[in-house]
């Protein structure tokens, strides 16, 4: 069942609840395909294979220049427009823990786990490259002197890691209460 | 935009604190000071990941911060973008790619520097490039919006001077005087050849010469001995240890080495009289913070002796200040020094410098165009070059990454107190 979505240029993020049990809380952020995306690989991709078909048919040109051609071509397309993730998920279990997983086109899927004994806190961070300034969503993890990122590949708008943020606050502040019920 | 951030933080703290502006600063990494950092009263740093190659200076890019400026200032709603410093790379370079993206640009020029020799005209030709369209220039005295004019070309009526100041709080008279039979002459400056390094070399032992351990003061025969504190580092400390040892100095001259800035203080309240051998300087704040700790040094004419940069006119200056000795009260000193130098009175004007840029006209590419051809025949094509290509690369960009995709930060909410007012920097800690 669909709870929530929010829709951005690059990301569609998804929120639902698993039947049976209502209780499990995904969160989806999903890689929309951008036609000007498509169009500019599959330009890109005409381009190296003309630019090795002319190396290719100019003669005396050593083979390793050709080869050396279109692996830096590949690398540069490669870099700059492909992406092989397809989406990236949270998936919050109450008493259980939080379980991120990594889905790619080939079909490839790495799944983390982090019992919940073991997270400290979710946090919201500023990152700064070189090239550019994002937010981020990260894990404080018990005995671990680094951040755990929970997207590693995307880089989903504030918008959509606002909500996922408060879902895990939501869960470990569940965590830190005392069971006041009898059973 | 700062290549040194620290002390000027407490103009940016009372630039926020004094009106509802915000103020963002970006500067290099310093070591494992890297991404954002919050300071006292919400003052917000971005340490960008570009490392310094050689004394905490990066090497220019030309157009590889612009994709990082651009992004810091969509995300945090940039109004006006001011640059401190004619030598920092990063300074020249938000200048540019903020003037591209017709954003107001104000410029600070600190020091003094000269017209003969290579590295100063090429500087200057860096200078007039930035200079060409900025909306204000502030000078922090009147001989440094001289030199400036002089060097950049640009009109004496955008200039501004808004004097530096000194954060008084923090630079207090020791509670306890220190003993006048000792006379303590503090030296404390970078260690190089522009600071008057070599006549320290020459100074230094003539003083102590002449007042061994038994000086005649007032007519009357009097128990004294000089002894200098030296903090600082740089290529001329050697000469200075050289000297140490040759004139058998040891013990009245200590070298400190390289002082931190939380620790001027401390080192200040243990002398009397602070000693300057700068050749040039646009604006001393060293000597405002010794002033501020009660020691006779350079300021209105019954707080100041001044000499040629000659050891022999330095000699007979220090005489004179320690015959005057007896006379200064510190706190008294202090005291005047807080009213005259304030760094809300700085924040101040510097708004009202902010508020004349913001009004400036916004021009399109090919009006600014005409203002770099006319700093040169061939400097002017050039930077015009230079300009088209910044353009184009921005353009890129918003087709590459438009402004919808980078989110914009929140306003910081600074915590209040009982009575409802925004709780203060605790700059006395």
């Amino acid at each position: 069942m669909v709870d929530d979505s929010i829709v951005s240029r690059k990301f569609s993020y998804i929120r639902e609840s698993k039947w049976p049990v209502e209780a499990i809380d995904l969160h989806h952020v999903v890689v929309r395909r951008s036609r000007a995306k498509r169009f500019f690989l599959r330009l890109s991709v005409v381009v190296v294979l003309a630019n090795s078909f002319f190396l290719v048919s100019i003669k005396n040109e050593p083979v390793t220049f050709i080869f050396g051609s279109l692996i830096l071509s590949g690398l540069v397309v490669k870099l700059m427009l492909w992406k092989p993730v397809d989406k990236e998920s949270v998936i919050i279990m109450p008493a259980l823990g939080v379980q991120l997983e990594t889905h790619y086109f080939s079909g490839k899927v790495v799944q983390r786990f982090f019992p919940i004994g073991k997270i400290l806190r979710p946090v919201l961070l500023e990152c700064v490259s070189p090239v550019t300034c994002y937010w981020s969503l990260s894990l404080v993890i018990r005995d671990e002197d680094e951040l755990m990122l929970v997207f590693k590949e995307l880089h989903p708008p504030v918008k959509m890691l606002v909500p996922i943020w408060k879902a895990l606050c939501a869960n470990i502040d569940d965590k830190e209460r005392p069971d006041t019920e009898d059973g | 935009m700062w290549r040194r951030v620290a002390s000027l933080s407490p103009l940016f703290s009372s630039i926020r604190s004094s009106t509802l502006n915000q103020v963002v600063v970006i500067t290099h990494a310093y070591g494992n000071r890297s991404g954002v950092r919050y300071m006292t009263g919400g003052l917000k740093v971005y340490y960008l990941p570009w490392r310094p190659f050689i004394m905490q200076n990066t090497l220019p890019t030309f157009y590889g911060t612009l994709p990082i400026i651009r992004t810091i200032l969509i995300r945090e709603k940039i109004a006006l973008v001011h640059g401190h410093q004619a030598f920092s790379t990063l300074c020249h370079e938000a200048l540019m790619h903020a003037r591209t993206m017709g954003y107001k640009a104000v410029f600070t020029d600190h020091s003094l520097y000269g017209f003969a020799d290579v590295g100063s005209i090429h500087m200057n030709k860096v200078l007039q490039f930035t200079l060409a369209d900025v909306s204000q220039a502030i000078c922090v005295s009147h001989t440094s919006k001289e030199n400036t004019v002089l060097r950049s070309g640009l009109p004496p009526e955008k200039v501004f001077v808004i004097p530096n100041a000194v954060d008084t709080a923090m630079f207090t008279p020791a509670p306890k005087r220190v003993d006048r039979n000792e006379i303590i002459i503090v030296v404390i400056s970078r260690l190089v050849y522009r600071k008057g390094a070599d006549l320290l070399v020459e100074v230094i032992p003539e003083v102590c010469r002449i007042y061994p351990n038994v000086s005649y003061l007032w007519k009357v025969s009097v128990s004294l001995l000089v002894r200098f504190i030296v903090g600082g580092d740089g290529p001329k400390r050697v000469r200075l240890e050289e000297m140490r040892e040759k004139h058998s100095l040891q013990d009245r001259v200590q070298m400190l080495g390289a002082v931190p800035h939380a620790q001027v203080r401390s080192v200040l309240i243990s002398g009397h009289i602070f000693l300057n051998s700068s050749l040039t300087e646009a604006f001393c704040i060293a000597i405002l913070e010794a002033a501020s700790c009660g020691l006779l040094t350079v300021l209105p004419d019954d707080m100041i002796v001044l000499a040629e940069p000659d050891p022999v006119d330095m000699v007979l200056a220090i005489e004179k200040a320690i015959s005057i000795l007896p006379k200064i009260d510190p706190q008294v000193m202090h005291d005047r020094m807080k009213k005259l130098y304030n760094w809300h009175d700085v924040a101040k004007r510097t708004e009202i410098v902010y508020d004349r840029a913001l009004k400036c006209s916004n021009q399109n590419l090919l009006d600014r165009l005409s203002r770099y051809l006319s700093c040169g025949a061939w400097a002017g094509k050039l930077f015009a070059l230079v300009m088209i290509i910044d353009y184009l690369l921005w353009r890129l960009l918003q087709l590459w990454k438009p402004a919808e995709d980078i989110d914009e930060v929140p306003d910081i909410i600074l915590p209040k107190n009982q009575d409802g007012k925004v709780l203060q920097d605790f700059d006395a800690d």
